[in-house]
């Protein structure tokens, strides 16, 4: 039988290739002890269904045809015509059913849920890069949830990630993608942390990116976020900017979605984190670094009330770490003494 | 202030400074060579100097300059003569209404730096190799020669020669032993600046080295923790308190505490110590301790009017009473040793689990070469900066007081306002007046010329020295100026930077690199087909909706944003110089526009 639907706690690395690099991490996450809301992820043979099933695969391939990575106009006219059709294609009965009883196990009363894309393959590495980061927050009922599982699916074929195929000469390949759908905190604290900081490369220090309201402000740079480096070593935070936050994302009053509001007052220019905070998910960070066994890009919320709960919605390796060819190279220590005289080998 | 306006890019000319008014005559405090003088100019003018603010942060007084040239001779000596290091010889100074500006002296023959980098590499191998029972030797050098400031003699003028001079053998007249005693004077303190740097270039080279590597491994690594894995746990320079701290333990153990009461002067507490046997005793022990800890200065620095703790006990005493009543009220004084050379370990072993096996072993080796050289790095400035130098100053002091008994000054202290040379010839004149029982001059040239030049400092001490002037140099190689001032290419530029003001926006540095270019101001999604190839993309901030077009520009500056938003990701996965969050860079730039985009430092300089 085809699988279309796993829950989270089932899902280990290996399960990459079916589920998508974020659904896979969030398994593993799980089974590190590292508290993740929990929630259910949607398989790629889910997707390929879809797309079967509605006879997509030759409008997708017309579409595209002739398409070069430069050009912005006809990657846009692609984009759109594909995407049409997606949308108004039905998601397969199959799938739907067990979207509903997944989502109905999730909790009573239609529970606020995140949807996201969780690309796989190559896209899983480059896929910050790319942005097929297609995030629904605060989806409830069954309809809804498939309605941004299916956008997550049209996504594929936004302009940046057409474009970032055609980049890598790719086009050809029949792309798939992975869905995750997670029950949702009200966070009133969220934002991002690399286990190094990501622009010096030091590997002692965690940088950690804050923000008032859910991730999205601090994920989309719709913020300048309160900017922290604490030592793993000391746990002392090394260096803090905190900034003003302008705007803030929360669940709409009227039940579906996130709203965009402004944050006014004292708040916006207040700290959104404190010292424990920070060493609470400095030590998240370093047991995800350690589990994984490479530096990792983790998301995170603190929920609303309970701030002194980390709760981790995501991680994935860091894509870029600054060139390592600026460090010196290895030497001994009487080498690299001589050559802070200039009596060394030449510095290359 | 009295600058005038710098030329673009540069700092102002050392021959274009103004003198501060009512200061005007400062340059007869100072040698000649000490000035920036017209006919050196065209090659001063066209150097680099920075205000050696570390040494020198106030104006000097005329005598106070022998702490310059001294220290200069040796350091040149050790560097330049004996060690050869091979791309700097040694360090010019000028003086520039009372403040000092240096300037390295490089090496720029290839064939010469080739030259001196064989001796080099012997000799201060041969330090590196030999550190431990070398330093063993220098200590033992520089106890004598303290031991030996403190036999010289300053003779008093009698009015008659005692009679071991009438009838002894081999006995000098006063005149003779004044003007032998002063130049010994002199020479003892040059000779304790020979020994002073001796080992600091390769100590503080080693040391350096450590620190080096570190930041190159560990670029966020605060400097506190890279010290705290090299310091010495038993350090000299921590005895005077320990010291300290036992006596306070005394004052308590034989119940003579209450004695150190808050507001009482180091004088009426010994006034009431004097009052009991216990008192007494206390007073015994501590004057064991006052020989050598008391030889603390109590300011960090050159000048004169930097005392020792015998001097001025005031320091010393506020530490008792401290001590004491931490003592009474149930706390722990003592430095918990135990405790520093457990984090000292944890926090090697830490940072060097952090690093890949090869960084590692250099990690290593630099960490343990670091720990060997240390002692020597902390204890040289107990030796020689407090210990010999208080005891020098006031080894001139006596000088001093010799002239102010006979009217050429009218306080010991006023000898720091003439120069050595000055004191030379002012006591030439009073043992000729003294001999001769002629009248002296000195009494009505003397007092005249301080009180001018007391106030000329005063003066001078209201003038902010601009941090460099001269050329700005395109790259700042001078191995010394870099490890010993921090004076990096980096820094230079910062200072040429506020000099001119303005032109400079701040942001977070989100992706490594510099570049220059031409600025494309992009304000919605709907604009970016207007993008150039070559660009440098100037926005509020970027979505994923604009990554088609990151493969064109070369650059990216976003009014807001951190170092994790978009923009900066995708800038580092390409590669592209990036700096985020800069609040201003769309109103401050237009397309079109030149800038420079440092997103290692995150600045973006509009040219």
């Amino acid at each position: 039988m085809t699988e279309y639907i796993r829950p989270l706690e089932q899902l280990s690395r290996n399960d990459e290739p079916n589920f998508g690099g974020k659904s896979a991490n969030l398994g593993e996450l799980l089974a590190a002890d590292i508290p993740v809301p929990p929630g259910f992820a949607i398989s790629t043979e889910a997707f390929r269904a879809f797309i079967h099933d509605a006879g997509l695969e030759k409008r997708i391939g017309s579409a595209l045809s002739g398409v070069s990575a430069g050009d912005v106009d006809a990657i846009g006219r692609a984009s759109r015509a594909i995407s049409e059709a997606m949308r108004f294609a039905p998601i397969p009965a199959a799938v739907r059913e067990q979207i509903g009883d997944y989502y109905g196990e999730l909790g009573e009363d239609s529970p606020p849920v995140a949807v996201r894309s969780s690309a796989v393959g190559e896209d899983s590495q480059d896929a910050t890069f790319a942005g097929q980061q297609e995030t629904y927050l605060w989806v409830r009922g069954t309809e809804h949830v498939c309605d941004a599982i299916r956008d997550c699916w049209v996504s594929l074929y936004s302009p940046p990630a057409i474009s970032y195929r055609a980049r890598l000469r790719d086009r050809e390949a029949q792309p798939a993608m992975g869905v995750t759908v997670q029950i949702m905190v009200d966070a009133e604290v969220s934002g991002v942390m690399f286990t190094c900081n990501p622009v010096s490369g030091d590997p002692s220090m965690v940088a950690i990116n804050s923000s008032w309201g859910l991730g999205l402000a601090v994920v989309g740079g719709e913020v300048t976020p309160d900017d922290f480096l604490v030592s793993k070593v000391t746990r002392e935070i090394v260096r803090e900017h905190i900034h003003p936050k302008q705007v803030q994302y929360v669940p709409d009053p009227a039940g579906m979605g996130a709203i965009r509001v402004s944050i006014d007052g004292d708040r916006r220019e207040a700290r959104s984190l404190e010292p424990a905070d920070l060493e609470r998910l400095v030590d998240v960070a370093r047991r995800i670094e350690r589990y994984f066994g490479c530096h990792q890009d983790i998301e995170w919320a603190l929920p609303r009330g309970e701030t002194e709960r980390v709760l981790v919605v995501q991680t994935r390796p860091v894509t870029a770490v600054p060139n390592k060819t600026e460090k010196p190279k290895p030497a001994s220590a009487m080498s690299l003494i001589m050559s802070t005289f200039g009596a060394g080998p030449p510095k290359d | 202030m009295a600058t005038t306006a710098p030329r673009a890019g540069a700092f102002p000319s050392p021959y274009e400074i103004e003198t501060p008014p009512g200061c005007e005559g400062w340059e007869e405090m100072y040698p000649y060579y000490a000035l920036f003088d017209e006919r050196r100019r065209e090659i001063d003018e066209n150097r680099f100097w920075f205000w050696n603010s570390m040494h020198f942060p106030m104006p000097m007084p005329a005598f106070d300059v022998i702490c310059i040239d001294s220290p200069y001779q040796a350091v040149g000596a050790w560097q330049n003569r004996v060690f050869a290091v091979p791309p700097a010889m040694g360090i010019d100074y000028r003086c520039v209404n009372g403040y000092i500006y240096i300037s390295g002296n490089p090496v720029t023959d290839p064939a010469k730096i080739a030259e001196r980098a064989e001796f080099f590499q012997q000799r201060a191998g041969y330090y590196f190799g030999n550190w431990t029972e070398l330093y063993g030797k220098w200590r033992a050098k520089m106890e004598a020669l303290i031991g030996e400031l403190g036999e010289l003699q300053v003779p008093d003028l009698p009015e008659y020669e005692p009679d071991e001079v009438a009838f002894g053998e081999d006995r000098n007249t006063a005149f003779y032993e004044v003007l032998d005693a002063y130049p010994r004077a002199l020479r003892l303190g040059d000779l304790m600046w020979q020994h002073h740097f001796e080992f600091l270039l390769l100590g503080y080279g080693a040391y350096g080295t450590f620190v080096e590597f570190c930041k190159s491994q560990l670029p966020d690594i605060p400097d506190q923790h890279i010290a705290q894995m090299v310091a010495g746990i038993d350090v000299l320079l921590f005895r005077p308190d320990a010291e300290l701290r036992r006596l306070a333990r005394l004052a308590i153990a034989t119940g003579v505490d209450e004695a150190f009461q808050q507001g009482r002067t180091p004088h009426e507490i010994d006034a009431e110590l004097q009052n009991s046997d216990a008192g007494k005793s206390w007073l015994d022990e501590l004057e064991k301790v006052k020989d050598p800890w008391f030889n603390m200065a109590t300011g960090d620095g050159l000048y004169h009017y930097y005392r020792s703790w015998l001097d001025d006990p005031s320091i010393p005493y506020a530490s008792l009473i401290g001590h004491i009543s931490a003592l009474n009220a149930g706390e722990q004084i003592d430095r918990p040793t135990e405790e520093i050379q457990r984090e000292r370990d944890r926090l090697a072993t830490e940072y060097g689990a952090l690093l890949d096996a090869e960084s590692r072993k250099s990690f290593d080796d630099l960490l343990n070469l670091s720990r060997t050289v240390f002692p020597y790095v902390e204890e040289h400035k107990f030796f020689c900066d407090y210990w010999f130098l208080t005891r020098w100053w006031n080894k001139i002091r006596e000088f001093g007081a010799l002239l102010a008994r006979s009217g050429f000054l009218e306080d010991a202290e006023d000898v720091f306002q003439l120069s050595r040379y000055e004191v030379a010839s002012a006591l030439d004149e009073l043992v000729l007046t003294w001999a001769t029982g002629g009248l002296p001059l000195g009494p009505k040239h003397w007092p005249p010329i301080v009180a001018r030049r007391k106030e000329i400092l005063k003066k001078l001490g209201d003038w902010t020295p601009p941090p460099a002037i001269g050329v700005t140099p395109e790259a700042v190689t001078d191995p010394m100026t870099i490890m010993l001032w921090g004076v990096t290419t980096e820094r230079v530029q910062e200072w040429a930077r506020q000099q001119d003001g303005g032109s400079v926006l701040n942001g977070a540095a989100a992706s490594p690199g510099v570049i220059e270019g031409v600025a494309r101001v992009v304000r919605s999604v709907d604009q970016i087909g207007d993008v150039r190839d070559g660009e440098i993309l100037v926005c509020g901030s970027t979505s994923p909706a604009w990554a088609p077009i990151f493969s064109k520009i070369k650059a990216t500056v976003t009014d807001v944003g951190g170092v994790m938003s978009h923009a900066a990701i995708v800038a580092r996965e390409y590669g592209l110089p990036a700096v985020v969050g800069t609040g201003r860079a769309t109103a401050a730039i237009h397309t079109g526009q030149t800038i420079r985009v440092d997103g290692t430092e995150g600045t973006v300089t509009l040219l």
